[in-house]
């Protein structure tokens, strides 16, 4: 009786890892076939019936990408960018947080439900009118803006830091407070350590939203400025604008490695920290 | 009781202190360019007009007339739904085959979460060579896999499902919130129920999806507002322009028109912000509606134990 039920849980977790392989293999297809075109020569593109493997690896693609476009610059745009954003989101996310997890006053559930509420508004319906405001005023191609833009945090990670700081029990600010310790005394020095790892996620989603917008990069800032992903989305072009698949492979493969880099560096915090904080209640 | 009242006004001034950035933000960032945005939607703005006036409500009706306008609201909406349904039965697919002992579980969690992180630029060129008729890895899979006769051409054909094929690939999100939500469900639970006799899907149908379904109702409304707003991957994806220059430049195939891709091409292409604006608004009350229609639906299927607890 209990043999034949551990064999039937055996089979039950070798079908799931069938599954799970299978899955795995699908999800790996397009990023194979994003590597192989990076290699392939301008003519392999175009064959029909289509070349699996280039027949000699064009490792000269990865010099082009960096080339044709001033890759280097426009790396730095966006890392500045991103940065920029990044630091007052998070702050900003993480005070309110603090703020709705532990300041008890009657409207706080209103603001909190306002918080949530933003998240309704299509991104473009700010940013369209923000971007005639700001051409109107005369600040168009000022990178300082994104400090500002950072402020306004995001619902998500208000709502997780929110959680985080709920969990820290009450007796530790108590006890700092009875030994004369300020409210931003408090914050810096016995709550903002606690919540380390909401402070990795919320900094990795940051990074990871400005890394890829495009839009806000390109309503607000020139040429100069402009960052990775405003320039590789229209693809590497030749001189006759004929669109190079095969570089532009290699140079997604550039712009999408520091997230890559970043996420499976701090992964395991990352996801388990998401499944422990933020989603339960 | 003053002294009860110096606590709460000290509570209150602490409250405030921490959520002035996020009040600073909302309103110049979000509440002022909203504001802003309905007023200009209600004139005739263009990039540079010279006699601007008050037109009321007129974009609006030029909106609500226009037939085009109307077919692209209906598959902006057939693709958020199609996009919603399919990332959560992929993302809770994965949760199920993830949830309990299963040999390298944290790199699998891994692996399927990962194309979330790829920037959508990134994702939207990946799938345009990827699912090319002549050259593209899809087609070449599914022919030595006798699955389709000949190659198919699932830009020009099916642009539609080619953007909801992205969905799929970035499940990610929805299968970590429902690994979060599985690991909410109490083991006895599971373990009271195989005593009892119950199947593996009986066990999921009257255990583990009921348990699951506000979870599953929170990824349902957020992934609708979100995929509401889908515009790149209709331009990237867009299958006629060969040429770089065009490509944000020519309108994509009908069916993958997006509200906001209109938007976005009124407003950058043809400069015509009052329109283009009144459109984005017409977005925001649609989106508005379907999450508080959604929500309000959602009350009767989801589960919850207020009654068991009271």
């Amino acid at each position: 009786m209990q043999r034949s039920q551990r064999r039937k849980k055996a089979v039950f977790t070798a079908l799931k890892l069938l599954l799970l392989v299978a899955m795995v293999v699908i999800f790996f297809l397009p990023l194979v076939s994003m590597v192989i075109t990076s290699l392939k020569t301008r003519e392999e593109l175009f064959v029909v019936p289509p070349v699996v493997f280039p027949r000699v690896a064009q490792w000269v693609n990865y010099v082009l990408a960096w080339t044709m476009v001033r890759f280097g610059k426009f790396l730095v745009n966006s890392v500045v960018l991103s940065l920029f954003y990044t630091l007052p989101c998070v702050m900003s996310s993480c005070f309110a947080g603090y703020a709705f997890s532990r300041f008890q006053i009657r409207e706080a559930r209103g603001v909190f439900l306002l918080v949530l509420a933003t998240m309704m508004i299509p991104y473009m319906v700010t940013v369209v009118p923000l971007y005639l405001i700001i051409t109107k005023i005369g600040l168009t191609d000022k990178r300082w803006l994104w400090l500002l833009f950072g402020l306004q945090g995001a619902p998500f990670l208000i709502f997780l830091f929110r959680q985080y700081f709920s969990t820290i029990p009450l007796s530790f600010e108590e006890s700092a407070r009875l030994d004369g310790a300020g409210r931003f005394q408090i914050f810096f020095y016995i709550m903002f350590p606690l919540v380390q790892t909401a402070v990795i996620i919320a900094a990795i989603f940051a990074f990871q939203w400005s890394w890829a917008d495009f839009l806000q990069p390109t309503l607000f800032l020139r040429g100069e400025k402009l960052t990775l992903a405003v320039k590789l989305a229209r693809g590497y072009v030749d001189q006759k604008e004929s669109l190079l698949y095969h570089v532009g492979m290699a140079g997604l493969l550039y712009y999408t490695l520091p997230i890559v880099v970043l996420f499976f560096a701090l992964q395991r915090r990352f996801i388990s920290g998401l499944l422990a904080g933020g989603l339960k209640g | 009781m003053p002294r009860r009242k110096r606590r709460e006004g000290e509570q209150r001034t602490s409250f405030y202190l921490f959520l002035a950035p996020w009040i600073i933000g909302f309103l110049l960032f979000q509440l002022l360019p909203i504001g802003w945005g309905f007023w200009t939607s209600l004139t005739n703005r263009m990039a540079f007009s010279v006699n601007l006036r008050f037109v009321g409500l007129a974009n609006y009706l030029k909106l609500v007339q226009d037939p085009e306008i109307l077919y692209a609201f209906q598959t902006t909406f057939l693709y958020a739904l199609l996009h919603t349904c399919l990332a959560i039965v992929t993302g809770l697919f994965g949760a199920l085959l993830l949830e309990r002992e299963v040999p390298a579980r944290g790199v699998f969690r891994t692996i399927l979460y990962f194309p979330y992180m790829i920037p959508v630029i990134a994702v939207g060129w990946i799938f345009r060579i990827f699912l090319d008729r002549d050259t593209g890895f899809f087609n070449v899979v599914l022919l030595k896999l006798h699955l389709i006769p000949s190659a198919v051409a699932w830009l020009a054909d099916f642009p539609l499902g080619s953007i909801v094929s992205l969905a799929i690939w970035q499940s990610g999100w929805s299968l970590i919130i429902f690994l979060g939500g599985l690991s909410t469900i109490p083991t006895e639970l599971y373990e009271v129920s195989t005593i009892d006799g119950a199947n593996y899907f009986r066990r999921f149908r009257h255990i583990a999806l009921p348990l699951l379904s506000p979870f599953i109702l929170f990824q349902f409304v957020s992934s609708m507002i979100y995929a509401m707003q889908t515009f790149i991957q209709s331009f990237i994806l867009n299958p006629r322009p060969l040429r770089g220059e065009m490509l944000f430049v020519s309108p994509p195939p009908r069916e993958t028109f997006f509200v906001m891709a209109k938007g976005f091409f009124e407003v950058t292409g043809k400069n015509r912000f009052a329109y283009g604006l009144s459109l984005l608004w017409m977005l925001f009350l649609v989106v508005l509606l379907i999450t508080i229609i959604f929500i309000r639906l959602g009350g009767f299927v989801v589960y919850t134990e207020v009654e068991e607890k009271r």
